[in-house]
């Protein structure tokens, strides 16, 4: 992989870095300041993206208008990842303060952005986590996260109502199980036979298999092979921030919302499987800022030399080539000193597994010994 | 303070299924819409009297400068809404009752 962590990163004027901060930050502050939370996770993306380093606890405020004046000549997808800083920036804290929430869609107003993520932060700030979870619902996301829970995978066969387009239900479907199974036979270090090994060694059932993951969410599975994340919530909270940002259509931004309104906070723990999640604070552990904010950092490298959704790849025509290869291919830059200092796992470490996934490698390892 | 404010409607039905049916599809409408006072619903059904039930509609504070009484009132005049409560009043007997409170007191907050 790339480590040079300069390149891709684009030329940016600290004035500039700093007017966009002075704008977020006054949209996200409690009313005694940004928390630390905030101001870390706020300043590690900054850092990632621009190389900048901006304290954001010391800027001064700045207005909607005034900031839209600012970002005027800026397009709707930088304004909309602008808010989606802001929308990240809120949902670290609970309870997020209704005018907090009131006033980052007043900057998404005046920055010409109308986004489904500003709304849901609002109804978290509500109270009406009921309705949130059912907007959340719609994208088919629970079962998959609950199994990187490290909860006992479900039937995940069974028609689940509320998954929509394009999160279609797991099916069964042995010619999909074919083209997984065979990708046992791939050459070591390939991208095929390294999904395969993840999906063995963890006890996972291949797409098409009865219980098996449903094929489009599938798909980032091979981006943890690729971008070299594990399969714990911390891994997931990296390769989903990776993916989204990697995304050209900030759409992708909705991945790494959900889980932290899911795990982090825990705005829908009445939902009642995510209660350990949230104790467990994923992102405010150790070194969880800088290895998200990294992940983000990597993803635009992606999006600025690759520009595809990753969602959208067909790993299946790559299978059989090796992984470095198509690093390479991605612009795939290597992970910072930070994220790798802040303790981020390689996806066939056992520090990037779940609990229950350690119990199956170790299981399967004892059975071959 | 984000005081939360209820709207009770009690109702006679034989069966609530089609009550249910159209609660749960004006809440899925709601997730998705536009940003309003309306946090969701609970139906309680009355174990004294059989084929009574309760609806309580809660509304909380989304703008600091609203509100939920007004998110409420606000909510009352859309035309979505009354055209809710008047596909409710094609399936229960009689006519609603209708009561609307302030919260002032809540064990979770």
């Amino acid at each position: 992989m790339d480590s040079d962590r300069t390149v891709g990163i684009d030329d940016h004027d600290v004035d500039e870095v700093t007017l966009v901060a002075r704008g977020i930050a006054t949209a996200v502050a409690p009313e005694g300041g940004l928390t630390d939370v905030q101001a870390e996770l706020l300043e590690a993306i900054a850092s990632a993206l621009t190389g900048v380093s901006v304290d954001y606890r010391t800027l001064e405020p700045l207005g909607p208008e005034e900031y839209a004046d600012i970002l005027s000549g800026r397009d709707i997808v930088y304004r909309r990842r602008i808010v989606h800083h802001m929308v990240l920036g809120e949902l670290v804290l609970r309870p997020i303060p209704v005018v907090v929430a009131h006033r980052v869609a007043t900057y998404a107003l005046a920055l010409g952005v109308n986004d489904d993520f500003v709304r849901v932060a609002r109804r978290y700030a509500q109270g009406a986590y009921g309705l949130a979870w059912m907007d959340l619902q719609r994208n088919g996301f629970v079962e998959h996260v609950r199994e990187a829970s490290g909860e006992e995978p479900s039937d995940k066969v069974a028609p689940r109502g509320s998954a929509a387009d394009p999160f279609e239900p797991a099916q069964v479907d042995p010619e999909l199980a074919a083209r997984w199974s065979a990708f046992e036979g791939l050459p070591p270090e390939s991208l095929g036979r390294s999904v395969w090994e993840m999906y063995d060694g963890r006890g996972f059932g291949f797409p098409g298999t009865p219980g098996g993951a449903p094929k489009y969410l599938a798909q980032h599975d091979f981006v943890h092979v690729l971008a070299d994340y594990g399969t714990n919530l911390k891994g997931e909270l990296e390769v989903f921030g990776f993916i989204g940002r990697a995304d050209p259509d900030p759409k992708g931004f909705a991945w790494l919302a959900t889980l932290i309104g899911l795990f982090e906070t825990g705005y829908i723990s009445s939902a009642g499987f995510f209660d350990r999640d949230v104790r467990e604070r994923n992102i405010r552990a150790p070194g969880m800022l800088q290895r998200v904010a990294d992940a983000i950092g990597r993803g635009k490298v992606v999006c600025d030399r690759y520009g595809v959704d990753l969602f959208e790849v067909d790993y299946y025509d790559l299978a059989a080539r090796p992984v470095g290869e198509l690093r390479e291919l991605l612009g795939l830059p290597a992970k910072s000193t930070a994220a790798i200092e802040g303790g981020s796992a390689g996806l066939f470490d056992l520090e990037g597994m779940s609990e229950h996934q350690r119990r199956v490698v170790a299981q399967r390892r004892g059975d071959e010994t | 303070m984000n005081r939360n404010f209820s709207q009770t409607i009690t109702v006679r039905c034989d069966d609530p299924a089609p009550l249910l049916a159209l609660i749960a599809e004006w809440d899925l409408n709601q997730s998705t819409g536009e940003i309003m006072g309306y946090m969701g619903t609970r139906v309680l059904a009355d174990r004294e009297k059989l084929g009574h039930y309760m609806i309580i509609a809660d509304f909380g504070v989304v703008d600091p400068n609203v509100s939920a009484a007004d998110e409420a009132a606000r909510n009352n005049a859309r035309p979505e809404t009354r055209a809710f409560a008047e596909r409710v009043r094609e399936i229960i007997d009689g006519e609603p009752e209708y009561h609307h409170f302030d919260e002032i007191y809540r064990t979770d907050r």
